[in-house]
């Protein structure tokens, strides 16, 4: 389901550290002399609109446009009967109906009297988006390659999702031996959509084959489940094989049959080769052991803090 | 897990359009079009399925444990790569002198794609608008999970617990039950709701409306349910304003044919909304759409517009919901997955047609 429950806790996340975001991204404004930075955001890529301003679409697209020197705007391609609830999980107050985004963009452009406008990551932008967009009569400047979004807060919220995808397995994975696949994700959705989850998806493997949709077989004994798991936003991905103990270490040790994924990009989740991680970036790795004749997977999520990577 | 009849229809409208090669792109949100051809739910986030007019499918994976499973099951050539960029601008220089056109085209980043393209969206969407018989199988047992998961939506709900545990309630049950997915969205409260959006905190109270969209989705197909609920006994208001919707959905129900136009199955759903008084609630200021196509993506077009023109024709699924906001009661939902048949339609699910009502 995208998405179960979408909230803006201000116990969790303060206005102040919105605001300091925003100042931090308008100071990428100033060094690029662009007066605003647009922001993609749609259902699943929706991790740097999130990190500005909370909002992560339960469908549809969206642009927010943060102006140098006023408040900051969502485009959004849903209903305005859903703009009261869009401030009820964000601190955006003006909201704007965008059925036709490039259109709605220069219309602002010329209202404020911008003549160029910079976009964070415009070459990941939709095709279509980008293409219109790019017609536009404004100069574009493309603003990329900034360092992963993060801070305390980010932090604090990826600790959290990762402590409740690890609890969420630990309680789990025992009673799986003997259960379908299915039952097991079913099990996993309710306890994980109880204790706040907005997102959770659930790969398991019978020890014969890399981790996937369920089958519908009965699990065996050291079986393997993979998961995603979004809370407020904040995507972990954690694997666990049972009645098998892993350290976390094995995990970082440079294994030929390790799979990185980047949890710092705009996906949830997307593989990369090591090198390319960089200070800040929050990672999951995922490694395979043969016992016996079983395949087992294990994996976490990482910070590549300054002296390395350090477990969520 | 190859759909062979769409593939025999891509290969003829290949060679009818004077491509060479059709490239079939999904994401994680919008798998539709690469599964229209592989139906096979990976992982993420891109996939892409080429097609060559000899028949041979490349498939391009962004993780190796799709990889590995797909390599498996399909009699295909399947690669992974932890760069898709360069995957596919490779697979595209494959095809360098050849016409290709790419289908989920709109969808792709921008900088996978290398210079001018066709779109071959319109073309797919087309062809995938019309169901096969083993894709209307797969909507009905996902409609007969509609009825299950609506049933357990009822049987769980009451005063006091939040939407969002109900919601991870339902989720649980489908799941456990096979869906793939789900697409839910719900709405609680009275005359100050204006639509549905995905669960809060908020708890249910007595004679609260309780609306919800049930898409379960099973093989990749999405099938779709709305009822309303109201917790303790309705009053007049929601009463009357149910029988709206009833009759409004009935119209469209039984106005459904080939041949008909999808504007005018919306507009005999409006028509009983103007006859009722009511008709400023059938525009886009309090209500979305009469309704949709399903299938591999839960909000497929045509959408059920008046100021939609596109032809009914048998074997399309799709969901007639007049919901909107009326006065009465606030937001109502009523609809059900229907399945174009020769002369008329038939529901694919079977649950009441009806106001339910959860005793407290």
């Amino acid at each position: 389901m995208k998405r179960g429950l979408i909230t803006w806790d201000i116990s969790e996340i303060q206005p102040a550290a919105f605001e300091q975001r925003l100042q931090n991204i308008r100071r990428v404004m100033s060094e690029n002399q662009v007066p605003c930075i647009v922001v993609y955001s749609d259902v699943w890529r929706s991790n740097s609109a999130r990190f500005l301003s909370n909002y992560m679409p339960y469908f549809n697209r969206a642009l927010l446009i943060i102006p140098s020197d006023q408040h900051v705007t969502l485009l959004c391609g849903l209903s305005p009967r859903a703009y009261g609830w869009i401030r009820s999980v964000s601190p955006i107050e003006d909201v704007r109906p965008a059925g036709n985004y490039a259109q709605t963009l220069m219309q602002m452009a010329t209202e404020r009297r911008w003549t160029r406008i910079g976009i964070l990551d415009f070459p990941q932008f939709p095709y279509d988006l980008n293409q219109s967009i790019q017609s536009l009569p404004i100069e574009i400047v493309k603003v990329g390659g900034l360092p992963p979004f993060s801070d305390d807060t980010e932090l604090s919220m990826r600790r959290k999702a990762a402590s409740m995808a690890r609890s969420l397995l630990a309680a789990e994975i025992p009673l799986g031996v003997g259960c379908s696949g299915e039952e097991l994700i079913g099990r996993l959705e309710r306890r994980s959509r109880r204790a706040g989850a907005g997102d959770l998806i659930t790969l398991v493997t019978n020890g014969r084959s890399t981790p996937g949709a369920a089958t519908g077989h009965r699990l065996d004994e050291n079986f393997s489940v993979s998961i995603a798991l979004e809370y407020r936003g904040h995507w972990v991905r954690v694997s666990r094989a049972h009645g098998v103990d892993f350290s976390s270490q094995l995990l970082l040790e440079n294994q030929a049959n390790s799979i990185v994924e980047n949890l710092s990009g705009s996906y949830p989740y997307e593989c990369v080769q090591r090198s390319e991680l960089r200070e800040d970036s929050i990672f999951a790795v995922h490694i395979e052991r043969q016992i016996g004749a079983k395949r087992l997977f294990y994996g976490d999520s990482f910070l590549l803090g300054p002296s390395g990577p350090e477990l969520l | 897990m190859i759909n062979s009849q769409r593939k025999q229809q891509l290969l003829k409208a290949m060679v009818e359009s004077g491509w060479d090669a059709l490239i079939l792109y999904g994401h994680s949100w919008r798998k539709d079009y690469f599964r229209s051809l592989v139906n096979f739910n990976f992982f993420g986030p891109h996939a892409i399925a080429t097609l060559t007019r000899s028949g041979e499918i490349f498939i391009l994976v962004s993780h190796p444990w799709d990889k590995e499973t797909l390599s498996k099951s399909v009699d295909a050539n399947v690669q992974y790569t932890s760069d898709f960029r360069n995957g596919f601008l490779e697979i595209s220089s494959k095809f360098k002198i050849a016409r290709v056109a790419i289908a989920g085209l709109e969808l792709m980043e921008a900088r996978f794609v290398d210079g001018p393209a066709v779109s071959a969206t319109n073309l797919v969407e087309a062809l995938r608008k019309i169901k096969t018989a083993e894709e209307i199988d797969a909507l009905r047992r996902a409609a007969q999970l509609a009825d299950l998961g609506y049933q357990h939506f009822v049987k769980t709900i009451e005063v006091g617990m939040a939407e969002f545990e109900l919601a991870a309630e339902v989720e649980s049950f489908l799941k456990t039950r096979g869906a793939g997915d789900n697409f839910m969205l719900i709405g609680s409260g009275g005359v100050e709701v204006y639509g549905m959006r995905p669960p809060t905190h908020r708890h249910f109270q007595i004679g609260d409306n309780v609306t919800t969209e049930l898409s379960p989705q099973i093989d990749g197909y999405y099938s779709q349910i709305c009822r309303t609920l109201v917790m303790g006994n309705p009053s007049e208001k929601q009463l009357r304003s149910f029988e709206i919707f009833r009759e409004a959905q009935q119209a469209a129900e039984d106005f459904l044919k080939p041949g008909v136009n999808v504007a005018d199955v919306a507009r005999v759903q409006n028509d009983v909304f103007r006859r009722e008084g009511f008709g400023e609630y059938t525009g886009s200021k309090y209500t979305r759409v009469r309704g949709h196509n399903l299938g591999l993506h839960p909000d497929e077009n045509p959408y059920l517009l008046e100021d939609v023109d596109s032809i009914v024709e048998k074997g399309m699924v799709l969901i007639a919901h007049p919901n909107t906001y009326l006065p009465l009661s606030g937001y109502m939902v009523f609809g059900d997955t229907l399945v174009v048949t020769e002369n008329g339609c038939k529901r694919l699910g079977q649950t009441e047609k009806k106001l339910f009502i959860k005793e407290v």
